[in-house]
């Protein structure tokens, strides 16, 4: 470029509109934080504020596994069965201590993330045909395995779902922890930088050479995990394994705060800090609306008003 | 026709662009451009990649809407709001890309949107494929109607997109470098094309970075740089040092000097091959290709489009898995089909199709350049981000690539530019072997001369190159020696003296016959 | 000891393939790629692409398998869960369960005889009955229910055909015409939907086989297309609930509900009873908070954590079923209140609410009684021997409160 000369109030506009899509998502947690800050009684209390996080984590763990498949042009829709498994597993393995539990849980995620990824890299189908059929399998493996639910009596796991270090919920820490992690490994990992190339352009990404199954199948072990990860904590929350109902519809959960956080969903860019606040976001809307009670409709058309929105945003961004 | 006696300069003119101003974010890509399209006169449209001919020619079609300024069509102004609109006022485009619908048939795409319907308002196949056949018969073009548009090469697939443009009545023909992939005979059958146009009192804009094609075929120029308008008129008296020097924006001599291409002529090569293919093997498109490059040596593929040049870059590098065949790198046998062996073995591809296996547009410059280098560039996995910098910083300065800093986004890159990140990604590799397919395809005369003087010095340093270009002068001149090829074999090689433009015209024409 | 339960992973997989978890077989045959779909990219790069889509397409269900295989086998080979070894006894079967008896009875109300019905007499005993359930027996009411409808059948010595439709319609009427098919006299059904029954009610009308609908109504001419409903009222639960929370809070403060699934039946009726039963008798407590929990444990929790952050001073809560409020216990021991402090009333009467009782959390469930089987068995013979039965039965829920809940814990299921 030899001029950069950026002229007219049309230039500006264009800049602003994606200023917005790109930190939209942090200016809706800002203005629906100050606006429960003025509207909702008690709002601002520590023990609000752990509420808030102990019920984001799960779906904010589930979310980063999440961005990672969607960040290689595919999706996880399997994140939700995945959960439902880990807490069979949990109740299953129970026995042998939190610790031996826990692992299994994750091992398991991490096989149903490996059978995905290998239908998606060495089988050619198509991640949201492949991930659904686990999604199916997965929640009837779980079933098969805890038919109904059952109660943990664990003090470890209690812990776990209740307790904290100075004030914080494990469950805070462990998300926040997570978080970190995932976004170093897009940023500084060469997986990382291969998932994004990949994503971006799969037959540039061959003809250089990259390992592309074995990215693609670590994408979805990860996803894997951290959906299993997420499972554990939601069974630390309840004390109770619950293959029943838990995970149901948290695919659409993942999916709606990685995509309001501004990751496209053409892959090629993975936004962990914005899916953090897409996951805050849609936490603080439904906590907004059952404080002040309102009719359960109401709810499910707000979520649906952020979907809209955020694909609306995708569809403006995908255009470049 | 309406005529503006007003403006007597524009008489006769059908589609006009007065003033017109289009930004981009960080880039103003049209500042104040008037243009003016005339019935019957076949206009040259040109200047560097990132002068601004491809954001006017979308202005022109509808796809952009001008920010500030006015069109006028057919002397009344008009704003189209989306491509359909243009292309159902009159105007046809040829895109550098073809942009038709891959998987349906070529008849579909020649119809599209216009398909004519029985009296059951059923869409007419047998009328549609005979008008179709009857159509590219006359374009010269011989293929099945029937097959998805996918299935044929660029070059026919360029004539299907200019046999729909002559069949829906344009008054407006747009071609953006409608040659750049075509075969010498399939330009020739264009040329007559436009011709034949311009007879038709259709008004003609041609896109090209040919200076040959434009003097053949087009009577005037407008010469874009930076976004502006330097220079428009007749072509005819303006010599073709001029117009160079009016698009680089440089001065005489300095084009002079440089010569026609960039490239000084022999190497020095070493004796042992580097790189021997034997006998590459590939149902339907190669049949028993051997060829060797020796260190320092650059070796050219000739041959028509479809003659299998491309695959045998690609099975050399295991893009393809041949089925039968070796590749050999500095006395190694090297697993087939596999792009990561290849790779490790030192072959290194520059694939013909640029943007959609080459760059990954939305990933910056320095993580392209550093992509296939990962793993030496990382340390258990991590990235050394300042061990990447350094390699960056190194080839930006060497190959002189123009970003305005390396984390920008290769997708926003001119062509050349993006061609010398791919450049640099390779380098980055130390490959004993470089496989240039199409390296200046689409890019601008300076950068094109850039990649040439790059190659070159690459060949000087002891890299084996295999050089495929369908620019002949670039062939001949890059070359110390050159395979031709012929339906996936190799039908002659002309070594020392014999590479000439006339040597390799005769050997593929020889064959041509040979053949039929 | 392991070696044994890997065995048992080989057989849960059997099971797996041959018992119908919804869509499985459906999601394998949709792993496998429709032809011509593989490799999807830009024009020029089909051929890139080949190498990868080549052969391997049968190795889908293979792939599939043994990954389902593979994690079975971890999860069921060395097993071990918190409470091996010592188990309770599966519920349902235990306790009294005879203490099912209609309320009330067959005066008064439309009854119905064969005579009515057009049918034949038949004695009971030596006949085969039918009996389809709606839902996998995945939660405490369906496993009770279906159990009660077993035990009932044998200690009448009767032979018993059982179906389990897994929440698909479709699959319901298939299963009740293979009932039909396979010879069953009476039928006994937990309908899915009240709707589509025409069907599958002309065909055992023509054969004149006499139909028993529990839990659920089907929308049809009683004593004409079937003989009669079973059932709770839900309306007169959510009174009851009403009652016992009045009688806990002492008739004032603020209250919240957490409802059930939006739009179902149950929902609605529950929330009926108790708010009319609250207008009518206590106009000092106030309903502050609706909202949903869908039935399930964590929504109930999730929706109570943030109840008692925006409403510290909330008196009671009142839990549309016994999932939920055990989630609202959750929340309130999260919370770091004591128990007691919030007033909790839920409906079911599963054996964890009512140890929520015992252990001071919940203040009163109302059961929603899943023992069928005796008063569906009674109402058929009392039939099939020529008697007159009512075309309505409800059966009777009993409570539990701090009085009775640690003695008849037995009776929770």
């Amino acid at each position: 470029m030899t001029e950069l000369s950026l002229r007219g109030a049309e230039l500006d506009k264009t800049r602003m509109v994606r200023l917005l899509q790109d930190y939209g998502v942090y200016a809706g947690v800002v203005v629906l934080f100050l606006v429960n800050v003025v509207v909702t009684p008690n709002f601002v209390s520590a023990e609000n504020f752990r509420t808030q996080a102990v019920q984001v984590a799960p779906v904010l763990i589930v979310a980063l596994g999440m961005a990672l498949a969607i960040g290689s042009e595919g999706v996880d829709l399997s994140v939700g069965s995945v959960m439902a498994l880990s807490t069979s597993l949990i109740s299953l393995y129970l026995g042998y201590g939190p610790w031996i539990a826990i692992l299994v849980a994750v091992l398991g995620g991490m096989l149903v993330g490996l059978a995905n990824g290998s239908l998606i890299a060495f089988v050619g189908v198509q991640p949201i045909v492949a991930t659904l059929a686990l999604m199916v399998a997965g929640r009837g493996l779980a079933l098969v395995l805890l038919p109904q639910l059952k109660d943990i009596r664990d003090p470890g796991m209690a812990a776990l779902g209740s307790g904290g270090v100075l004030g914080i919920p494990y469950l805070a820490l462990i998300a926040a922890a997570l978080a970190v992690a995932v976004a170093f490994v897009v940023r500084r990992t060469t997986f990382g930088r291969r998932l994004l190339a990949i994503g971006d352009s799969r037959p540039a990404a061959q003809l250089a050479g990259l390992p592309v199954r074995r990215v693609l199948i670590g994408a979805y072990v990860l996803s894997g995990a951290l959906a299993a990860l997420a499972g554990v904590l939601a069974t630390a929350r309840l004390t109770a394994s619950d293959p029943t109902s838990l995970g149901t519809l948290m695919e659409l959960s993942a999916i709606t705060a990685v995509v309001v956080g501004g990751t496209p969903l053409s892959g090629g860019r993975v936004r962990i800090g914005g899916t953090v606040a897409g996951a805050v976001l849609i936490q603080l809307l439904t906590a907004t609306l059952i404080k002040h009670d309102l009719p359960p409709s109401w709810t499910q058309i707000a979520q649906a008003v952020v979907i809209v929105a955020a694909v609306y945003a995708a569809r403006e961004r995908g255009k470049r | 026709m309406s005529q503006d006696h007003t403006t007597p300069v524009r008489t006769g003119a059908v589609l006009v662009a007065d003033e017109v101003t289009k930004a981009f974010p960080g880039a103003l890509a049209l500042d104040r451009v008037s243009f003016a399209a005339r019935a019957g006169e076949v206009h040259a449209l040109i200047g560097e990649n990132g002068a601004g001919k491809s954001t006017l020619i979308k202005v022109l079609t509808g796809v952009y809407a001008p920010d500030a300024g006015t069109l006028t069509y057919g002397g009344e102004p008009v704003r189209f709001g989306t491509p359909l609109d243009a292309q159902h006022a009159g105007i046809s485009t040829i895109y550098q890309e073809v942009n038709l619908v891959p998987l349906l048939s070529v008849a579909r795409n020649l119809f599209l949107g216009r398909e004519p319907r029985t009296r059951l308002g059923l869409i007419d196949f047998r009328r549609m494929h005979r008008e179709t056949d009857a159509a590219l018969r006359e374009l010269g073009v011989r293929v099945d109607v029937t097959r998805p548009l996918r299935s044929l090469g660029v070059g026919a697939q360029q004539m299907v997109a200019l046999a729909r443009a002559v069949a829906v009545d344009a008054r407006v023909v747009i071609m953006d470098e409608p040659t750049s992939s075509l075969e010498p005979r399939e330009v020739r059958t264009l040329f007559g094309v436009i011709r034949m146009l311009r007879e038709r009192g259709i008004a003609v804009v041609y896109v090209s970075h040919r200076l040959d094609e434009l003097y053949e075929v087009c009577d005037a120029v407008t010469v874009l740089r930076d976004g502006r308008v330097v220079h428009t008129g007749p072509l005819a008296g303006l010599d073709r040092l001029r117009l160079v020097s009016l698009m680089l924006g440089r001065d005489m001599g300095e084009v002079r000097s440089e010569g026609a291409t960039k490239f000084s002529g022999d190497h020095d090569p070493g004796t042992q091959p580097v790189l021997s293919a034997e006998e590459l093997s590939l149902r339907h498109t190669l049949h028993g290709v051997s060829v060797r490059v020796r260190p320092g040596e650059v070796v050219g593929l000739g041959g028509l489009l479809g003659s299998g040049r491309s695959e045998t870059a690609k099975a050399i590098a295991g893009a393809l898995a041949p089925d039968s065949g070796r590749v050999v790198v500095a006395g190694a046998p090297v697993r087939t089909g596999s792009t990561p062996a290849a790779i490790r073995a030192g072959i290194s591809l520059l694939p013909e199709d640029r943007k959609a296996e080459g760059i990954v547009p939305g990933l910056s410059v320095r993580e392209n350049i550093a992509l296939a280098a990962l793993p030496a560039l990382s340390r258990f996995g991590l990235v050394d981000e300042a061990r990447i910098d350094a390699v960056v910083d190194t080839f930006v300065r060497r190959l002189r690539i123009k970003a305005s800093s390396p984390r920008q986004r290769v997708g926003e890159l001119s062509g050349g530019n993006q061609q010398k990140v791919l450049l640099a990604r390779w380098l980055a590799m130390q490959p004993k072997v470089l496989l240039l397919d199409e390296p200046t395809r689409g890019i601008d005369v300076g950068a094109k001369a850039e990649v040439q003087g790059l190659v070159d010095e690459l060949a000087a340093d002891g890299l084996g190159v295999l050089l495929i270009s369908s620019d002949m002068e670039e062939l001949v001149e890059g070359s110390d020696r050159v395979v031709v090829l012929k339906d996936g074999a190799v039908v002659a090689e002309l070594t020392g003296a014999d590479v000439t433009e006339d040597a390799l015209l005769h050997a593929i024409a020889a064959t041509g016959e040979a053949a039929a | 000891m392991c070696g044994r339960k890997a065995r048992t992973a080989a057989r849960l997989y059997a099971r797996l393939y041959r018992t119908p978890v919804p869509h499985v077989r459906t999601a394998a045959r949709a792993v496998i790629p429709p032809r011509g779909v593989a490799p999807r990219g830009p024009r020029t790069s089909g051929d890139v692409m080949k190498p990868s889509a080549q052969p391997r397409r049968t190795t889908v269900k293979t792939l599939v398998a043994s990954a389902l295989c593979a994690s079975l086998a971890l999860a069921a080979g060395c097993a071990k869960s918190e409470d091996d070894g010592g188990g309770r006894k599966s519920s349902g079967k235990g306790g009294d369960s005879g203490q099912v008896v209609a309320s009330p009875g067959a005066g008064g109300q439309q009854t119905c005889s064969v005579e009515e019905f057009g049918g034949e007499k038949l004695d009971l005993k030596g006949a085969t009955v039918g009996f389809s359930q709606s839902e996998k027996e995945a939660n405490p009411f369906r496993i009770a229910e279906t159990a009660s409808i077993k035990d009932e059948a044998d200690k009448r010595g009767l032979k018993l055909l059982t179906a389990n439709a897994q929440s698909q319609f479709s699959k319901q009427i298939s299963d009740v015409q293979a009932l039909i098919a396979k010879g069953a006299d009476v039928l006994v059904i937990a309908p899915l939907n009240s709707d589509g029954w025409g069907p599958v009610l002309r065909t055992a009308k023509a054969r004149k086989i006499p139909i028993v609908t529990i839990d659920r109504k089907i929308n049809a001419k009683a004593c004409e297309d079937y003989v009669s409903f079973i059932g709770s009222d839900f309306v007169e639960q959510g009174k009851r609930a009403a009652d016992r929370m009045i009688e806990a809070t002492g008739g004032k403060g603020e209250i919240a509900i957490l409802l059930g699934t939006p739009g179902n039946n149950v929902t609605t009726e529950r929330t009926k009873g108790f708010k009319d039963r609250i207008a009518e008798k206590a106009p000092k407590l106030k309903v502050v908070f609706e909202q949903t929990g869908e039935f399930a444990r964590e929504k109930g929790q999730s929706v109570t954590e943030q109840l008692i952050q925006s409403k510290p001073g909330i008196t009671g809560i009142y839990a549309e079923n016994d999932e939920m409020g055990l989630g609202a216990v959750n929340a309130l021991k999260g919370a770091g209140k004591k128990p007691g402090a919030v007033k909790i009333v839920t409906i079911d009467g599963t054996r964890n609410a009512v140890q929520g009782i015992v252990d001071g959390w919940i203040d009163g469930v109302i059961e929603s009684n899943p023992r069928f089987g005796p008063l569906a068995f009674q109402t058929l013979d009392a039939f099939t021997k020529g008697e007159k039965v009512a075309q309505d039965i409800v059966i009777k829920d009993s409570a539990y409160t701090e009085k009775n809940a640690e003695a008849d814990l037995g009776k929770a299921y």
